[in-house]
């Protein structure tokens, strides 16, 4: 299997490199990281309720619309990705496509563990320590191939990726950059010295070694300059940024597997934030008309039950 | 019929792509097998084609999300789209629910009727569901 290593590459390459090798047909293990950053779409993520166009406009933050799963990220140069594009009938490759997650996801945890971060799988597709994702990953059937996708997070900037996101209100904002943080972790949290990406490179490169076996490194030969660049060209255009795509009465955000944080409209006034862990409401926040809240509060043990009711995440 | 576990109703159509096609004179209804539906996993979004679209045997017709994975919807035969099932759009779990009732997805007007011969019948789809799941044990 062909191995690029890229190290940094601008930010619409750290993209559109995996999706040209999978519209070619061409397998292979890309390992880079962007030099700017930029916020990164799923295939079906609505772009008008889920991005504050306004601060990526100001901030010259541009946005990407990827053909795989997932929510909206936040991508920059403190996280190092691994793209690994198959072919879909691969024999290697499950029909059920999370199952290979396991397999795809293990060089990065090894990776965590070799830095003395207890990293472990939390099915179908997340990497937790002591239970706060430390990874973001996807995957998509992209021409005739399979793309799955990872970043190993050395840090992360709660704070920008809290006002990208469209939220309802401000106090939703502060909330959801709190949620962010009290169910994520990085290197950084838990190493207090500097690592650098051909540690960790080399690190993942092993471990996709010893699944594959010998990977031939390679560098982006024309034709797949060509082709992403034609990805690039797509990836700009209006008509595939707004491409309508799923859309909630109510917002919720998708903070780690199993954990979502939503607002609950309660009347024309006031309104919730609730943290829904696993199907069950951890948190209520009410904002709105003092009296409504202070009621709310009151019962908010049947609310709690109510609000879980019917939601899983 | 079953195949392991699967449900393969034997009065319908299938095709490698895991679709039953239900086949009455040059309209047909579509949707995901059990079988395919399992493999899919939870589905969380559906991307139908709207009615009037015309499709080419083999084409993305669809788009599918379950947890962190996306994939197409590849028409399995040729025919204009009469209707779509609104409420599975809506409601994406139907197809893991009922995957033969209020799941199905597409009625089409078929353009080339002689297609059918291509698909499957349910016997021969249960043998390829079984090589399918001895393949998937094999990979562990």
């Amino acid at each position: 299997m062909d191995l690029y290593n890229l190290g940094a590459v601008s930010w619409w390459e750290s993209q559109c490199y995996y999706h040209a090798m999978a519209h070619l047909g061409r397998e292979g293990l890309i390992v880079c990281y962007p030099s700017s950053p930029y916020v990164c779409l799923g295939l079906h993520d609505d772009l008008d309720q889920e991005i504050n166009r306004e601060y990526c406009d100001i901030r010259g933050i541009p946005i990407f619309r990827r053909e795989t799963g997932g929510g909206v990220v936040y991508l920059d140069n403190q996280q190092v990705f691994f793209q690994l594009v198959l072919k879909r009938d691969n024999p290697q490759l499950p029909l059920r496509r999370h199952r290979y997650y396991e397999k795809f996801l293990h060089p990065a945890i090894s990776v965590y563990r070799h830095f003395g971060v207890p990293a472990e799988l939390k099915i179908p597709a997340d990497i937790v320590a002591e239970g706060r994702k430390c990874s973001g990953n996807a995957c998509g059937d992209v021409g005739d191939c399979v793309a799955y996708v990872g970043n190993i997070l050395l840090g992360f900037d709660f704070s920008v990726m809290s006002n990208i996101l469209r939220v309802p209100y401000p106090q939703f904002r502060e909330h959801l950059r709190q949620a962010m943080q009290s169910n994520m972790t990085t290197l950084k949290d838990w190493v207090n010295y500097s690592i650098t990406y051909d540690d960790l490179a080399s690190r993942l490169i092993d471990g996709f070694t010893t699944q594959w076996g010998e990977l031939n490194p390679q560098i982006p030969d024309q034709e797949l300059i060509d082709k992403s660049s034609e990805i690039y060209q797509r990836s700009i255009s209006n008509e595939w940024l707004e491409m309508p795509g799923r859309r909630y009465y109510d917002r919720k955000i998708k903070i780690a597997e199993g954990v979502m944080l939503m607002e609950r409209k309660i009347n024309l006034n006031s309104s919730a934030v609730v943290l829904v862990r696993d199907g069950k409401v951890e948190d209520i926040n009410v904002f709105g008309k003092k009296e409504i809240e202070n009621k709310l509060r009151g019962y908010q043990g049947i609310n709690k039950a109510e609000y879980a009711e019917d939601f899983s995440c | 019929m079953q195949c392991k576990k699967y449900d393969i109703p034997e009065n319908l159509y299938y095709d490698t792509n895991d679709f039953w096609i239900k086949v009455n004179g040059d309209e047909a209804v579509v949707g995901m097998t059990d079988y395919g539906q399992s493999n899919t996993g939870d589905i969380l979004y559906l991307e139908l084609s709207s009615g009037g679209e015309t499709f080419k045997q083999g084409d993305r017709f669809g788009s599918i999300e379950s947890g962190k994975w996306v994939g197409n919807l590849t028409a399995p035969l040729s025919g204009l789209v009469i209707d779509n099932n609104n409420e599975v759009e809506r409601n994406p779990r139907k197809v893991n629910a009922d995957a033969y009732g209020e799941g199905w997805m597409y009625r089409l007007k078929l353009s080339n009727p002689d297609e059918v011969k291509s698909l499957m019948a349910a016997k021969e789809y249960s043998e390829w569901v079984a090589q399918q799941i001895n393949s998937e044990e094999e990979i562990g």
